[in-house]
């Protein structure tokens, strides 16, 4: 487009940008009603555009998942920012708020009470690269992502409710830590190379339940 | 990636960075793929590699657009690795789905649909520049398309929701 851009160019670049148009296209607009008219709609338009294409997130967030296909994706980010927050100079404390803002992101899974079958246990836990063998029934079990990879996040039911166990193979506790955050009660425990968070709502895990938990645990990659 | 025991401190302002895209990063990849599954994996996936990934990116400034372009790259990738059927257009709009509802704003809602519909090759620059916040230099290089087309792809596909919303089309461009 060189020299004076009639209406059909200007309407092109009005469309097509609206918000950046060269000096040679508001001076047309500035001497044409029509495509003055035309910048203005596409303006109004751009306004409800913008509007449109930023959906209400808690539709997102609210869907049902007994048998989960995707977890939304906070955990990395809603974790890291609890820990980047307050607990920034605290860093014994920091893994343990990862875990709990994890944990809180997800408190659907707490309302789990079937117990999940074999092989979908069995596939979360080749996902996370690790194996599990409490001898408890799992209620819940995903492939959650956790500081750049997939860990397994579990529900297990024991005879006074249930509790969250979340396998860290990539994050190493040097010893174990007991937390209390938000209504959750938990202990991050070491585990060879990495680490386990157990977590009770309301309740407190007890040591021994803990330590069934580390006992169960093999990483496998 | 074996990050010290808690020790977040150095990844604290890359997760914040994170945390605060996230909400477009979802909004994209949904407008992507037209399947709140699907835009929700492409998500984590996205934020995994953003993660491992994070040396990577020198200036935070540019976190918005490299973080789109992993959600492209993701959305394309798990088409492929799951051989996931494209969404059918009236199988879209049948769906209904609530993320596209606009309480008290049945103007809002048709827009959304009518966003929905569009073809890809429309939809995915207008995006881009609407929410994405790309110039169309930028929307050129991330879609490997002359400028001039991007330009054409983004006038066709306000020209089509001008339809839509009741305004008189431009005369379209050859």
């Amino acid at each position: 487009m060189n020299g004076v851009p009639d209406c059909r160019h200007v309407r092109l670049a009005v469309g097509a940008d609206p918000g950046h148009l060269s000096p040679e296209v508001e001076a047309h607009i500035a001497g044409c009603a029509e495509c003055r008219r035309f910048r203005d709609e596409t303006l109004a338009l751009d306004g409800r555009l913008r509007a449109a294409l930023e959906l209400p997130l808690p539709e997102f967030r609210r869907r049902a998942a007994p048998v989960r296909r995707f977890a939304l994706a906070a955990s990395v980010v809603l974790a890291l920012l609890v820990a980047g927050g307050a607990w920034l100079f605290r860093p014994a404390s920091a893994l343990a708020g990862e875990v709990v803002a994890h944990v809180q992101d997800e408190a659907d899974s707490w309302n789990a009470r079937e117990q999940m079958p074999a092989a979908s246990v069995a596939q979360v836990l080749t996902t996370a690269g690790v194996e599990f063998d409490a001898h408890m029934p799992i209620v819940y079990a995903y492939p959650c992502p956790f500081r750049g990879r997939r860990i397994a996040h579990l529900v297990v039911q024991t005879s006074h409710g249930p509790l969250t166990v979340m396998l860290l193979p990539h994050v190493t506790v040097e010893r174990r830590e007991k937390f209390s955050e938000d209504g959750l009660n938990g202990v991050l425990l070491p585990a060879g190379t990495g680490g386990v968070a157990v977590l009770a709502r309301g309740g407190t895990v007890e040591a021994a339940e803990a330590d069934a938990m580390v006992s169960a645990v093999r990483w496998v990659k | 990636m074996n990050p010290p025991s808690g020790g977040t401190s150095a990844a604290a302002p890359f997760s914040r960075l994170l945390e605060m895209l996230r909400p477009d990063l979802l909004r994209f990849a949904f407008w992507l793929a037209r399947d709140r599954s699907v835009a929700e994996d492409v998500v984590q996936e996205t934020l995994i590699r953003a993660w491992k990934s994070k040396d990577e990116l020198k200036d935070p400034a540019a976190a918005r657009p490299w973080l789109f372009t992993i959600v492209r790259r993701e959305h394309a990738r798990l088409y492929e690795r799951k051989r996931l059927p494209t969404v059918d257009v009236e199988e879209v709009e049948a769906l209904g789905d609530p993320a596209l509802a606009s309480d008290g704003d049945a103007g809002l809602t048709d827009l959304r649909r009518a966003i929905m519909q569009l073809p890809d090759e429309y939809r995915e620059p207008l995006v881009l520049q609407v929410l994405g916040g790309f110039t169309t230099a930028e929307i050129a290089g991330e879609l490997k398309l002359t400028q001039a087309a991007v330009l054409t792809r983004l006038f066709r596909a306000r020209n089509r929701l001008r339809v839509i919303y009741g305004l008189v089309p431009a005369e379209d461009v050859e």
